[in-house]
């Protein structure tokens, strides 16, 4: 079977909150994981601009990750979900989603 | 209850509002003030306290009406002059009112801080005014000059009011002394002090505050030797300030603190004591006592700066940000390590990252106290 790493959600309604998780791939979202390698905060949070050279910051959004742990796994052939697949590019785990536009 | 609409009760009220208006130097006529008044819906009780007051108001209270620029507008002015300045409760004569900063000093903090680079802890002891506050007058004047570019719109006559009409403190002339606004080195009372402990100690032993400390925490006493090296309580300031993890602690687990340092590490400014030890103790070296005052305060500002360089690069090292070119967001990533230590050895510690699974979610249980309930003094 299958091993996937995704996200399982968390939180009430209207403010998720996700673990990143390692898990069989037919599982269920809440069941309980293989193990968790990492937290996804998808509410932006808003950084203190209170001196000018945070002025003009983005909002930034909160991703916690065991990079050595998901290294393992990819290595043992896990395969990351989608959005788990954009998280990864960014941290440079794996290479960067292609984009619609990349693939057309 | 029903609005009493009753004309005969103005009439009643004419006399006293021709002694008021004939009073008062609005030059508005009595018929026009008994006109306004028919509006009113209300009747107004005319209390004998009601009278008097007019009558106040009219003789003694007048000249209150209008605030001197630059001095306190005080009803205990009349009563004991001048020099009652900062004291506005005829009954209360413990209440002084605490002048505010004026607003060069303000903006001189901000230029000594920000434009000088000066540390908050050397402005802090040149103008006398609380470390916490030095903190606060540069962050607003930073948020106003903010809203100044933005073309936002600043309750200017407002703040020039307020200025006239509470004591401020000046911004000392070149060349004079600066007046403190406020005692810089206060301590806040530590709860752990408020214990009343019966603890006997052998003559042949000295016991200072250190030791004082240390029993308030219930931490063993230090070994001779250690005790020996410490010549005064204030010795010990620098030492943590250069290397705070030399405070040893006590307890175990959650309940671990540190042991209680005496007043002289805890205050705000503990090398003003030291400098005021240097000068009790060579009182015709006056130049070389402030060059090592000087010294003593380049040397923490450095301590100081390196250990937050250092948690600086630390928190960098841990944090990866990536910017999206599309995207209106930051993504922060920061590295960790899910291992029997950090989520406990069944994966649920509480203080483990991440929301833990099989562990109830108690933030709507009845009687869950969300808000914190201890402080780390």
């Amino acid at each position: 079977m299958v091993l996937r790493i995704r996200l399982a959600r968390f939180g009430n309604k209207h403010n998720p909150f996700f673990n990143i998780i390692v898990a069989q791939a037919r599982s269920a979202r809440g069941a309980k994981p293989l193990e968790v390698i990492g937290t996804y905060n998808p509410i932006p949070k808003r950084p203190t601009n209170l001196y000018n050279e945070n002025a003009d910051a983005r909002p930034y959004k909160e991703i916690a990750l065991d990079s050595s742990r998901a290294k393992y796994w990819l290595g043992v052939g896990a395969q990351p979900s989608d959005p788990v697949w954009k998280l990864m590019g960014m941290a440079g785990l794996v290479a960067p989603k292609p984009t619609t536009h990349d693939k057309a | 209850m029903a609005p009493r609409v009753q004309t005969r009760v103005s009439n009643s009220l004419l006399p006293y509002l021709t002694s008021t208006s004939s009073i008062s130097s609005l030059p508005s006529s009595s018929s026009s003030q008994c006109f306004s008044r028919q509006f009113s819906v209300t009747a107004a009780p005319q209390t004998k306290l009601r009278r008097q007051m007019f009558e106040w108001l009219s003789t003694e209270g007048a000249e209150l009406k209008h605030h001197i620029p630059g001095e306190t507008n005080y009803v205990t002015r009349i009563k004991d002059g001048p020099m009652s300045a900062t004291r506005p409760f005829p009954n209360n004569p413990n209440f002084v009112s605490e002048s505010i900063l004026s607003e060069e000093l303000r903006n001189e903090v901000y230029n000594r801080v920000v434009e000088e680079k000066k540390s908050v802890r050397a402005v802090s002891m040149d103008l006398g005014i609380d470390m916490k506050r030095i903190a606060a007058v540069v962050r607003l004047v930073e948020l106003e000059k903010r809203q100044r570019e933005q073309g936002k719109h600043l309750a200017l006559p407002y703040a020039r009011a307020i200025h006239e009409m509470v004591p401020t403190t000046p911004l000392a002339e070149a060349g004079e002394r600066q007046t403190y606004h406020e005692p810089i080195n206060d301590l806040p009372a530590h709860p752990l002090t408020g214990a009343q402990i019966f603890y006997p100690v052998s003559e042949s032993r000295p016991f200072n505050r250190v030791e004082a400390g240390r029993v308030f925490s219930s931490a063993p006493a230090l070994e001779q030797h250690e005790a020996a090296e410490i010549s005064h309580p204030s010795d010990l300031a620098e030492k943590v300030i250069e290397n705070p993890k030399i405070i040893g602690w006590v307890g175990k687990g959650k309940n671990a603190r540190e042991i209680l340092q005496p007043a002289d590490v805890r205050i705000p400014h503990p090398h003003m004591v030291a400098l005021e030890r240097d000068r009790m103790a060579h009182p015709n070296e006056r130049r070389a006592v402030a060059e090592r005052q000087t010294q003593r305060l380049e040397r923490q500002d450095a301590a100081e700066q390196q250990r937050r360089d250092r948690a600086q690069a630390r928190r960098e090292k841990k944090l990866q940000t990536f910017t999206p070119e599309k995207s209106r967001f930051e993504y922060r990533i920061r590295e960790t390590t899910y291992t029997e230590q950090t989520t406990g050895s069944d994966g649920r510690a509480p203080w483990a990252a991440g929301r833990r699974y099989g562990v109830p979610h108690r933030d709507r249980t009845r009687g869950e106290v969300k808000i914190p309930t201890r402080v780390e003094a």
